[in-house]
């Protein structure tokens, strides 16, 4: 009966695990490294982040523009579509995400495009050309991008259009991976759903070509606000 | 398509050596990771610390699966993800196949999973009527072939782009092009249909973290995160091993996985799911099953050798590093799992008396230990196994107990050795020709047994004056 299995494992474990016993004398190694790894150089300095954030992503073929405050942020967004308009994505709907740090920007937009529409269902956002949204984190040493779902509705308006430009506050840039995780691990609990995003979309799966954009995103713009 | 079994290995081998093609793309492959591979090592500093750091965070939950795994499933179901335990491949599939019947729906998308590739899903769910659909692009191309991954991390890899484009031009009917962006393109706009009409997304899954009970999966295309969060139902499959203790542990797993793989930093996505939202509202599905699938895995735990396979995070480094899989490619091993940690791992899930050839599989250089991001021995681990194939087989074969016990006997005793010695100079010249026992010299052939040695080399005939014999003549003229 299957609903047996879950104990039958566990019993099947146990069994082998205890079989283990008189070999395992002498081969562990008990001494378990606990300790925390600090491969990088840890930089608490907001624009020496915004610096590393920036280089990372390009890194990874991301563009990154770096503003001062919420009017330099719309004229970002503004080049932008100007510069995708020269490339044949030639963006026409916009969706935005329903953060309110960016709401302003559905407004502002709107004489830009055909349609920005804010928070789009799933099924209506495969039309849509750019997905703008928020982030809640980044990770400068590999150029990361942290969506947590629970503050946002950013998973799909980050992945299913061509483009994605995020809006990411410099104070929210964290050193290191390991600095992240801790961040995100709050009071024992984590959110149901966190994607960290490097770069646009890529695969090499035909002759180890690199390709970029088959199933997210074939453009990734970060536009980083300083704190003013 | 004929997929190759792992019991004709030494054949599947021969043949793969002849394929020129597969070669070449081998070659391009496995250099290419590799050195990607050591330059990614290189930009940490602290990357030895790291393997062993790896290698005992998962010593510490195999010694203790029981516990971890249910700490895990506990803290998962408090979020609202449902499990479902699977002894065998046959039980998950079964699962899965309910699961999705149960709820009405046909139309499935996948992504890469090493899991469901082991337990041959899609036959289960093609048989059970469903349309199952793979989202990697790799994964698509050989599901288009009806063929089986050639390598972990680049499954088509055995696949050019002229056979790529054959491909589609016949199945999605493209007109033919060599231009690798519109081949993907055409990927992305057919797989996109099948997203949007999917009613249950199936995923693998790279680690499970006990204190949260989040499962975290690893791309760089966004198939894993479209199949994750588009359709209502998600079902991930994941190998009882796959458990992490902490949440921070991530670091150091996201830090090996991905330079070990492709040489990446990081890949371009890493989805944390932990349990269902709490909001309906919300994007996201509404319903998230985990099958925790043994198949085969407890039973490795039984021996700090082999349980030391169940520490492999599937990053591929050995396949790439190994200079066996590098001239023949996967599908020799006649598995899932290819390289040097498919015939260590292959063996142990199947079972030795249809893979016996697959330990024998490896020079034995330890190219692929050294490369290994969690440290496994795979070495050890062969010879650990060639072992049990042995004394499996020993009882089986009296003479061979008979002509170790009489060697012995010669061996220990200075005068029976010496007239041994004498007695088979002269018994040899039977087999001798032109001072060689070999098979190209036609009438010197060895009986059965012992053709092995000669049949790929010659042995050379014993003295006919022993050192002893010279010995004692030197004596002799000195007097």
């Amino acid at each position: 009966m299957l609903s047996n299995a879950r104990e039958e494992i566990l019993g099947s474990i146990r069994k082998h695990l205890a079989a283990s016993g008189p070999f395992d004398a002498g081969e562990t190694n008990d001494q378990v490294v606990q300790s925390k790894s600090h491969d990088f150089e840890i930089k608490k300095n907001t624009e020496s982040l915004i610096e590393l954030f920036a280089e990372s992503l390009e890194a990874v073929d991301g563009h990154c523009v770096i503003v001062n405050n919420e009017q330099e942020v719309i004229d970002a967004v503004r080049r932008i579509l100007v510069d995708l308009r020269a490339t044949r994505l030639s963006p026409k709907r916009m969706a935005v995400s329903d953060a309110d740090e960016i709401r302003y920007l559905v407004e502002s937009m709107s004489s830009e495009l055909d349609e920005v529409a804010k928070a789009p269902s799933a099924t209506e956002l495969f039309g849509f050309d750019v997905g703008l949204t928020s982030v809640q984190g980044a990770i400068a040493e590999t150029g990361t991008l942290v969506l947590e779902a629970d503050r946002e509705q950013n998973r799909l308006i980050s992945l299913v259009p061509p483009v994605h430009i995020a809006v990411l506050d410099a104070a929210k840039i964290s050193c290191t991976l390991g600095e992240t995780l801790d961040a995100l691990y709050r009071d024992g609990k984590v959110s149901p759903a966190i994607t960290f995003i490097s770069g646009p979309s890529r695969t090499a799966d035909i002759e180890l070509t690199l390709a970029i954009g088959v199933h997210g995103p074939q453009e990734l713009y970060v536009i980083v606000k300083r704190a003013c | 398509m004929n997929h190759l079994s792992s019991e004709t290995f030494d054949d599947n081998a021969r043949s793969a050596l002849a394929d020129v093609q597969l070669r070449g793309a081998l070659r391009n492959a496995t250099s290419l990771f590799g050195k990607r591979r050591l330059a990614a090592a290189a930009s940490l500093q602290n990357w030895e610390e790291l393997r062993s750091q790896a290698r005992s965070i998962k010593d510490e939950v195999l010694l203790h699966l029981d516990q971890y795994l249910e700490q895990f499933v506990a803290n998962a179901e408090s979020r609202g993800a449902k499990f479902h335990w699977a002894r065998n491949a046959a039980e998950a599939n079964q699962i899965i196949c309910k699961l999705i019947a149960d709820r009405g729906g046909k139309k499935i998308v996948k992504s890469k999973s090493m899991t469901t590739e082991e337990t041959h899903l899609n036959v289960a769910l093609e048989a059970a009527g469903m349309e199952v659909v793979e989202t990697d692009l790799g994964e698509y191309i050989i599901q288009l072939a009806d063929e089986t991954p050639s390598h972990i991390i680049v499954p088509a890899i055995h696949k050019t782009k002229r056979q790529i484009s054959e491909l589609f031009t016949s199945e999605l009917g493209i007109p033919p092009t060599d231009d690798v962006d519109k081949l993907t393109a055409t990927a992305r706009a057919t797989l996109r249909d099948r997203f949007a009409q999917a009613d249950v997304g199936i995923s693998g899954v790279n680690f499970g973290i006990a204190e949260t009970g989040t499962i975290l999966i690893v791309e760089n295309e966004g198939n894993i995160r479209l199949t994750t969060s588009l359709p209502r139902t998600h079902i991930a499959v994941m190998g009882i091993e796959k458990v992490l203790p902490r949440f921070s542990d991530v670091d150091v797993f996201l830090k090996l996985l991905p330079r070990s793989g492709t040489g990446q930093r990081l890949t371009t996505y890493q989805s944390f799911i932990t349990g269902v939202k709490q909001d309906e509202a919300a994007e996201g599905p509404n319903e998230l099953h985990v099958v925790l699938l043994d198949n085969g895995r407890s039973r490795m735990l039984a021996h700090p050798i082999t349980r030391q396979s169940l520490a492999c995070i599937r990053c591929g480094a050995c396949l790439n590093a190994c200079p066996v899989y590098q001239q023949i490619g996967g599908h020799a091993y006649g598995s899932v799992y290819p390289g040097p940690i498919g015939a260590v791992i292959t063996p142990q899930l199947v079972g030795l008396e249809k893979t016996a050839q697959l330990p024998y599989a490896s020079s034995l250089c330890g190219a692929c230990r050294e490369v290994c991001p969690v440290k496994i021995d795979i070495p050890r681990l062969l010879l650990h196994l060639r072992g049990e194939i042995t004394e499996a087989a020993v009882n089986k074969r009296r003479w061979e107990q008979l002509a170790f016990k009489l060697w012995a006997l010669v061996m220990s005793r200075a005068r029976v050795y010496r007239v041994s010695a004498k007695l088979g100079g002269i018994l040899q010249r039977l087999l001798v020709r032109d001072g060689k026992i070999g098979k190209l010299n036609k009438s010197g052939w060895l009986a059965p047994p012992l053709l092995a040695w000669t049949s790929g080399r010659d042995l050379r005939p014993i003295e006919s004056k022993t050192f002893r014999d010279k010995w004692q003549s030197e004596l002799k003229q000195r007097d």
